[in-house]
């Protein structure tokens, strides 16, 4: 169901919108914000220089550590008594990147997830479940609202806890599960063991998956484990949490607010803008946020923009499923390796379950890749042959997609770590150079 | 037919006892245990007294357990015995593709445990020809 009469604006007069919102944006972070002013100056731009949607590539690029150097309300346009909300990052390395909301950014967000939620298929009748930490992290928070919103049942039942999870799922009659996508992966395996079924047990149908990317592979598992209808949706807490984008029902690309948020793909070496149709990094500049507006963030994630209109009837632009983070690609032996290339063959492959751990490390000037799989099927059990030959396709398959050769290790059932929240699947023990 | 576990084990320090603690603590009791010396991961054989008790118990902590068939001979002590059966097996084109032993306790004679390419064939060969079958 299409949530707002903005979803189908015409390409013209989303481009009035986005140019008329940026201005405003622009002329208020120069004005508010020393950083910006002095990274602007710098830069040679000033406010009134942006006359175009395209005048957007004058303006630099605003990254992580920029929010880390004004640590914590550095960023912020209004004065903190103006803010009704605070979110921090999980900040795994130092310091937490801080992030605020006034009270017209949080209807906002509540506007962008209810988009989100109903186009994933939830409506009013429905009751969901929400199994993401709450917390400083956005996205328990920023789907509990859009839910409410368009008037379904929201448990706030957060991460963890798996069995009870489970229990009040059946309990309750939850129909929509909000989680990590390796979190629901997780449940299922919880709940066979609990003798449930989640297939023919429980009643959940529509599973609005975040706050990680995930292979096609990886929602064939999911909607056959569950019997639901998986979707994915983008967002970070930088730029508002969850809401950014989100898959309709065609399945075709997640749609970005465009109301909201303008985005760009970029070479992530050199800076420049790649056309449409080219995988690049998403770059998002925010229009229409007081608290925290962010100019041209750098997200990291490698991605690619569709404009057409979308078969849903949506003409927000679709960004693709992302092929991981710019941060998660390994470089083994001189060869781009996302983990989710490797995570879509293991899924595919009949015997193994669906959870695994990368390795890498350097023997002498060489990378090495490791990769430990949990065996599940017990009917080739008795034979080192057939195990050996499980291997060897597994071998075989990852040489072809990504043309390096790696060492698989079959281990015990359930001997890998389970994840709660983002799944942390990927060890590099290399020393930094090089990396 | 003689039934089997084969249980997936890591090759780590403590995996191995961690079988048999699991099946003592079931009361299910081992007759026979196969494992070989592979680098990385092993496959345990094993005959117990309650095949089916013993893949549920070790199925609940995780394991992953295959119930299969093997034959079981029981040999007589003498000279030649054990010969006598693989020729058999050979002159009808049955391949053997593992085989270990155990002894009865009480009667103290020699069970050879094995699983061949052709099950079937492997036992109407056998039995035909006078060899006792352990089940």
């Amino acid at each position: 169901m299409i949530w707002s009469k903005e979803e189908v604006l015409s390409r013209s007069e989303i481009e009035q919108l986005q140019l008329s919102r940026l201005q405003d944006t622009v002329k208020r972070v120069y004005e508010k914000v020393p950083h910006y002013k002095q990274k602007f100056d710098e830069a040679g731009v000033k406010p009134e220089d942006i006359k175009s949607l395209r005048d957007l590539s004058k303006l630099p690029f605003t990254v992580k550590s920029d929010l880390r150097d004004t640590y914590p309300f550095g960023l912020f346009t209004c004065p903190k008594e103006d803010l009704v909300r605070i979110h921090a990052s999980s900040g795994t390395t130092g310091k937490p990147t801080v992030v605020g909301y006034t009270k017209n950014d949080l209807a906002i967000w509540t506007e962008l997830t209810s988009r989100v939620a109903a186009m994933g298929g939830a409506t009013s009748k429905d009751i969901a479940q929400i199994a993401f930490g709450y917390g400083l992290f956005t996205g328990a928070f920023g789907l509990h609202y859009g839910l409410e919103n368009i008037g379904a049942s929201v448990i706030p039942m957060s991460s963890g806890n798996t069995e009870k999870q489970i229990m009040i799922m059946k309990d309750f009659g939850t129909t929509v599960l909000v989680s990590t996508p390796s979190y629901a992966l997780y449940m299922a395996e919880v709940a066979k063991e609990m003798g449930i079924d989640p297939k023919k047990d429980l009643n959940v149908k529509i599973g609005l998956f975040g706050g990680e990317g995930s292979t096609e592979a990886m929602r064939a598992e999911l909607n056959e484990k569950w019997g639901m209808f998986a979707t994915e949706n983008y967002g970070m807490s930088e730029l508002i949490g969850p809401g950014v984008s989100g898959e309709c029902e065609a399945l075709k690309g997640m749609h970005i607010a465009e109301d909201h948020f303008i985005a760009e793909i970029i070479n992530p070496d050199t800076g420049e803008i790649l056309p449409e149709g080219e995988y690049g990094e998403l770059v998002i500049t925010t229009i229409t946020k007081e608290a925290l507006p962010i100019i041209r963030y750098r997200t990291k994630d490698i991605t690619k923009l569709m404009y057409e209109t979308c078969e849903c009837g949506r003409t927000f632009v679709r960004m693709a499923k992302c092929h991981g983070r710019s941060d998660d690609m390994l470089v083994i032996r001189g060869v781009n390796v996302f983990p989710s290339q490797i995570e879509e063959i293991i899924i595919k492959t009949e015997g193994i379950s669906p959870h695994y751990e990368i390795v890498v490390d350097r023997l002498g000037y060489l990378d090495t890749m490791s990769i430990q799989i949990e065996l599940e099927d017990d009917s080739i059990l008795d034979s080192y042959v057939q195990l050996n030959a499980l291997e060897k396709s597994l071998k075989h398959k990852l040489k072809t997609v990504l043309g390096i050769d790696a060492t698989i290790k079959l281990v015990e059932q359930k001997s890998l770590q389970r994840f709660m929240g983002k799944a942390k699947r990927v060890t590099d023990l290399r020393k930094d150079d090089n990396k | 037919m003689l039934s089997q576990l084969s249980v997936f084990i890591e090759n780590k320090k403590g995996n191995l006892v961690r079988v048999t603690q699991i099946l003592k603590e079931n009361d299910v009791d081992i007759r026979a245990i196969a494992v070989f010396d592979t680098p990385e991961f092993g496959i345990l054989r094993l005959i117990v007294i309650d095949p089916q008790k013993g893949k549920e118990v070790l199925n609940e902590k995780g394991y992953s357990v295959r119930l299969g068939e093997v034959i079981g001979i029981e040999l007589t002590d003498e000279l030649g015995s054990l010969n006598t059966v693989l020729e058999l097996l050979s002159d009808n084109d049955i391949t053997i593709n593992y085989i270990y032993s155990f002894v009865l306790r009480k009667e103290g004679l020699p069970v050879m445990v094995m699983n061949v390419n052709d099950m079937r064939s492997a036992k109407e060969t056998l039995e035909k020809n006078g060899i006792s079958l352990y089940k």
